[in-house]
């Protein structure tokens, strides 16, 4: 998948791979004549070929280091652009899961996906990505001109890649375990530190200082032993490492040494070979150092492509027009996996703009069956019709929206947040909008008006402008059908009724399916159902049903506080 | 004792750990200095053993090596321990103290939010105790120029002397280039980290987007956003490899000049071929330590500033001086002409035996009820009278005053662990008291092992209001003040919690300060608060009965 996104920049990639091998070999130039050099001096040269081997390594010097800059840029924009396309694809199939798929893996993995996983990526392409070619490439070459200068010295050098070998082999099944640990340990410190001084308030006024105090104390130390062991097992890492290089210069010397009293080299190739050698300490260093970071870093990466490589839930195959915007559900019953019947033999049809309140205890079924009514859930058996057109076969974003629970403001600009349901929304449009759910006042009073940052860290809207911007984006998506499942969150009834009547407003004209969290909003609809265990045991007018003396009634009576 | 500031912080940080640090920075400067002899070994092992093929030579300083290298791995090895125990043990020990500051019962007035804290609390700490991490490369650094000094000179005083000069000019020039790439990185991360939340942003309201059928204009501004990114790190990108191509070049160049130099001093014979090679070995040796210097530097600043920020959290007053009374006899709450915020002169009885509903016109006058009665008002903030079961409340200590009142506010906190631990609220209460308090606020179809996150992001709304409410009725406190305690929960299970309230709190003292008329019609009376002060008094039917605007206010 990341092969295929390079290859679509083939000259990229070409131009990338052939500055950064010419870079390191630039850097070969330099040992190679001073080890000429020597063997000059030994051999009685003059001035002349010393300033000539000056000005060569200068000569190397200068073209390296315009390799050098030319393929970090170069390794730099391939692996931004294939980065680039990559999380925009990530981001674009993590919207586009299935609600169910959503449910099942959770927000928490899909947000670290789309954060933590992109950023890992991007600072292991940033920073670590362009020392480790370049730390490779050196190697590579560097071994290949320890053997240029006599295969034996090459050789004799070789001698320190097994033991690099070996201390690798012997760090990593031992360190993975340790750094997971450690990851673990201190996300359950912040997490302890989290919980205790956003909930402060409460962590006083049930005197759980102490307890808390405590608490994170305990895993605050566990992280910290845990850091230390890795640092100990980290610096037994580096004494191999340390080993290794002895080993590899004291052979380059040795064999140098005999090789020069059989006049096999001379003392000068002896020395570029130990220069080479030594050379490669800090290189060979980085990438045993790396190797750590590569691995979270290609973890992650995996993590990216599995999402990237999720087919995009296809449209259905013949979009077909609904005849009218009167919605129909027959027989419709659901459950979750294998739990109990939530919804259970539910009928009902919602004329063409009318609008239908459900009522019921919490665990009806309520949110279950506007889900299914919006076409977000399949229903387990029965069928959800829009003029007379299964909702499968619509093109179900066109014809309904559905405000769910969760409120969530878009951080950015207000008017952003607002286009995200109607993209080419004019000023005019969205002021409109704003205006029919009654959110013109407090928009205006904000310090940038339309255009002041909104949301998490920016200026923060209360509960109840949320959802009158939640309302104003279903204007603007203008639907035929709305479904509406906000809980009111605001204290008191007059905020209450304010929003009551912004969703009215927002809704009028449109076929609607409401679930009435306050019997006021059940008051204001054409027709009440009332769910109870995922059955309907009564619909009917509101005033039939309060005349009527059933369960409703009952309700009714009690939410208005009559009959005391 | 003198007041704390930031670079007295970082001296305590390091006076606490005195002992362990100095073993490590010595051991760290032995390290540095037994790297700065290995190119001078291999110039040695040239010259007295490759050049003379004297194999006793050979053997000798093979041997020197092998000593070398073993003093050098060990020296790291136990100095970087020691260096990294003490930070490690030293950033605990800075978290533990923000930590204990700002949860101390009398309260901060840092002017920070529980975010900043919590980055000062984890980000700062560490970053402070970094100081001690600074120091020891810093030292280590001065001594291996040290060293690579004294080995220069004693080969050759004017080409040591270039040396020693040349290399600070060159790292010193090339930092010069930094503050433009610092720039560039700084911007291209800001820009990927706006992209990155603008990502998690949507994730989390891709219901809100489903809904209204936004997913595709959503992925347009993630497109849009992610190639303003990729526009500033290419940015970023070139100035990088302009950078790195001038180091590699300037240093290149520079070597070629040693190289020059030195060889041109051994055609001389002024000295030997090992020397040369030992000479040009330095020269790339020490823009190591010279580099680390410069870090140093730029880690000593950064330590500085978190410990800045630290000293704010850490000296940060108190907000109240409690009293130090220890036992409040009696229940019941009394305030008398209380005036504080938007309260004007408030009077206020609520017997020890009493269940009072109180509705507020002005969301900001039960606010200000709320912060007085939950004792984190400073006595000096309000005038009147506050007292709990006939005692002043500025005159209680802290543990009798939140022993005797207890206030639940309306969005509710509840803690990670699980149902049952959040309802025993770190106390151990008996298993009956916990039932019944479940009962009343109708909770009982939560399970009690359901696992609580933080914020309680696994349980709904409704149900995370239901356990707050059962977590603060089991508490028992004399005095129970709760704030819209059934917001979030439909009409038929608020008229049960309703009920459940009024039959558990019987005979203790319990004040609502709602809207919602199932709960103040449970309530033995209705105070209702306008302008500041009380306004109107009965019982929910008399007031709903005679007064328009309270049946305005309620009925719904």
């Amino acid at each position: 998948m990341l092969w295929a996104e390079v290859r679509r920049l083939p000259w990229l990639g070409v131009a990338t791979l052939a500055t950064a091998v010419a870079a390191s070999a630039g850097g070969l130039v330099a040992p190679w004549v001073l080890g000429a050099m020597i063997d000059d001096i030994a051999g009685g040269a003059d001035h002349g070929d010393v300033v000539l081997a000056a000005v060569v390594i200068a000569v190397a010097a200068l073209s390296t280091g315009l390799l050098t800059g030319v393929s970090a840029a170069l390794l730099s924009r391939l692996g931004e652009t294939v980065l680039a396309r990559l999380r925009e694809r990530v981001l674009d199939r993590t919207l586009h899961l299935p609600a169910t798929t959503l449910d099942r893996v959770g927000a928490g993995d899909l947000l670290s996906r789309v954060g933590d996983d992109v950023s890992a990526v991007t600072t292991a392409l940033v920073t670590t990505g362009p020392q480790l070619v370049s730390a490779l490439l050196t190697i590579v070459l560097t071994a290949g001109g320890l053997f240029a200068l006599d295969w034996r010295l090459g050789l004799a050098g070789l001698v320190a890649g097994p033991m690099y070998v070996l201390a690798v082999r012997w760090y990593l099944p031992r360190s993975g375990p340790f750094y997971a640990r450690e990851r673990v340990a201190i996300g359950e410190r912040a997490q302890a530190m989290v919980s205790s001084l956003q909930s402060g308030a409460t962590v006083r006024a049930y005197r759980l200082e102490a307890a808390h105090t405590a608490e994170v104390n305990e895993r605050s130390r566990v992280a910290m032993d845990l850091s230390i062991g890795v640092f100990r097992l980290f610096t037994r890492l580096v004494g191999r490492l340390n080993r290794a290089e002895l080993v590899g210069l004291a052979a380059i010397l040795v064999c140098g040494f005999l090789l020069v009293r059989a006049d096999l080299v001379t003392v000068g190739a002896t020395t570029a070979a130990a220069l080479y050698f030594h050379r490669l300490f800090n290189p060979v260093g980085a990438v045993v150092l790396e190797f750590d970071e590569i691995q979270s870093a290609g973890a992650s990466l995996a993590r990216l492509v599995g999402v990237a490589e999720l087919e995009r839930p296809r449209p259905p195959a013949v979009v077909r027009e609904p005849a009218d915007s009167g919605l129909e559900l027959t027989g419709v019953a659901h459950r979750y996996d294998d739990g109990p019947l939530v919804l259970d033999d539910v009928s009902v049809r919602i004329a063409p703009g009318e609008r239908l309140a459900v009522v019921g205890a919490t665990g009806a079924g309520k949110s279950t069956l506007a889900g299914i009514a919006a076409g977000l859930l399949d229903p387990a058996a029965g069928a959800v019709c829009l003029g007379g057109v299964p909702v499968g076969e619509l093109d179900r974003g066109r014809h309904v929206a559905m405000l769910s629970q969760e409120v969530h403001v878009f951080s950015g600009p207000l008017v952003a947040d607002l286009r995200l349901a109607k993209r080419d929304a004019t000023e005019c449009e969205v002021d409109q909008a704003l205006a029919l759910v009654g959110a013109t006042a407090w928009v205006r009073a904000l310090p940038d008006g339309l255009d002041t940052v909104v949301g998490e860290s920016a200026h923060r809207l209360t509960a109840a402008q949320a959802q009158q911007l939640a309302l104003a984006r279903l204007v603007l998506a203008d639907p035929t059908v709305a479904i509406l499942d906000e809980a009111t969150a605001e204290a008191g009834s007059a905020g209450a009724r304010e929003l009551e009547r912004a969703a009215a407003a927002a809704t009028k004209g449109r076929t609607t399916l409401i679930v009435a969290h306050r019997l006021t909003q059940a008051e204001l609809a054409d027709r009440v159902l009332v769910l109870e265990h995922g059955r309907v045991v009564e619909t009917g007018t509101h005033a039939d049903l309060v005349e009527a003396g059933g369960r409703y009634a009952e309700l009714w009576r009690s939410w208005t506080g009559a009959g005391r | 004792m003198r007041e704390l500031t930031g670079g007295r912080l970082l001296r305590r940080s390091i006076g606490r750990h005195r002992g362990r640090l100095l073993g490590g920075v010595l051991l760290l400067c032995g390290h540095q200095s037994a790297e700065a002899l290995v190119p001078v070994m291999i110039g040695v092992i040239i010259d007295q053993a490759v050049g003379t093929g004297e194999v006793l030579a050979l053997l000798w300083w093979v041997f020197v090596l092998c000593v070398l290298f073993a003093s050098l791995t060990t020296f790291w090895r136990f100095g970087a321990r020691n260096v990294v125990v003490a930070m490690q043990r030293e950033t605990h020990q800075l978290r533990i103290e923000v930590v204990t500051r700002v949860l101390d019962p009398r309260g901060h007035r840092t002017g920070m939010r529980a975010g900043e804290v919590l980055q000062v609390g984890t980000s700062d700490a560490e970053r402070a105790a970094t100081v001690m991490h600074a120091g020891s490369m810093g030292a280590a650094a001065v001594v291996a120029l040290a060293v690579s000094a004294v080995s220069l000179l004693a080969i050759d005083v004017p080409l040591g002397l270039a040396v020693l000069v040349g290399v600070p000019v060159l790292v010193a020039g090339l930092q010069l280039l930094s503050p433009l790439l610092t720039r560039r990185a700084a911007a291209a991360q800001e820009t990927a980290g706006e992209t990155t939340a603008l990502a998690t942003d949507l994730v989390r309201g891709v219901r809100a987007l489903r809904g209204i059928g936004a997913l595709g204009s959503a992925a347009d501004t993630y497109r849009a956003s992610s190639r303003t990114t990729l526009r500033a790190t290419l940015r970023a990108a070139t100035t990088n490899g302009v950078y790195l191509g001038i180091t590699a070049a300037v240093s290149g160049l520079f070597l070629a000049a040693v190289a020059g130099f030195a060889g041109w001093l051994a055609l001389d014979g002024r000295i030997s071929v090992g020397e040369l090679i030992t000479v040009v070995g330095l020269a790339q040796f020490i823009a190591e330590p010279v580099r680390l210097l410069g870090s140093a530097g730029q880690m000593v600043a950064n330590a500085r500033a978190s410990a800045d920020r630290l000293v704010r959290v850490l000296t940060a007053p108190a907000v109240l001086t409690p009293g130090t009374r220890g036992d409040v006899p009696a229940g019941g709450v009394r305030l008398r002409e209380v005036t504080y915020r938007s309260l004007a002169g408030l009077s206020l009885d609520l017997a020890p035996d009493e269940t009072v509903g109180v509705l507020g016109y002005d969301q900001r006058d039960c606010d200000a009820l709320l912060d007085l009665l939950s004792g984190t008002v400073p006595a000096g903030e309000y005038t009147g009278r506050v007292e709990v079961g006939g005692v002043p409340l500025a005159e209680l200590d802290l543990d009798a005053s939140r022993a005797a009142v207890l206030v639940e506010q309306h969005d509710v906190a509840l803690f990670e662990g699980t149902v049952r631990s959040n309802l025993h609220a770190g106390a151990d209460r008996p298993r009956e008291t916990v039932e019944a308090a479940v009962a009343a606020a109708a909770a009982d179809d939560i399970p009690f092992d359901h696992a609580v996150t933080d914020r309680g992001t696994t349980l709904s709304g409704g149900q995370r209001q239901r356990v707050g409410l059962a977590r603060a009725l089991a508490a028992g406190p004399r005095v129970l003040v709760l704030h819209e305690p059934t917001t979030a929960v439909d009409a038929v299970t608020e008229e049960r919690v309703a009920h459940g309230i009024a039959r558990l709190r019987a005979g203790a003292s319990t004040l609502l300060v709602t809207a919602s008329p199932a709960l103040l019609a449970v309530a033995d009376r209705v105070l209702v608060l306008d302008g500041g002060r009380i306004t109107a008094t009965g019982t929910h039917a008399e007031l709903s009965d005679s007064d328009d605007r309270y049946r305005a206010a309620v009925l719904r």
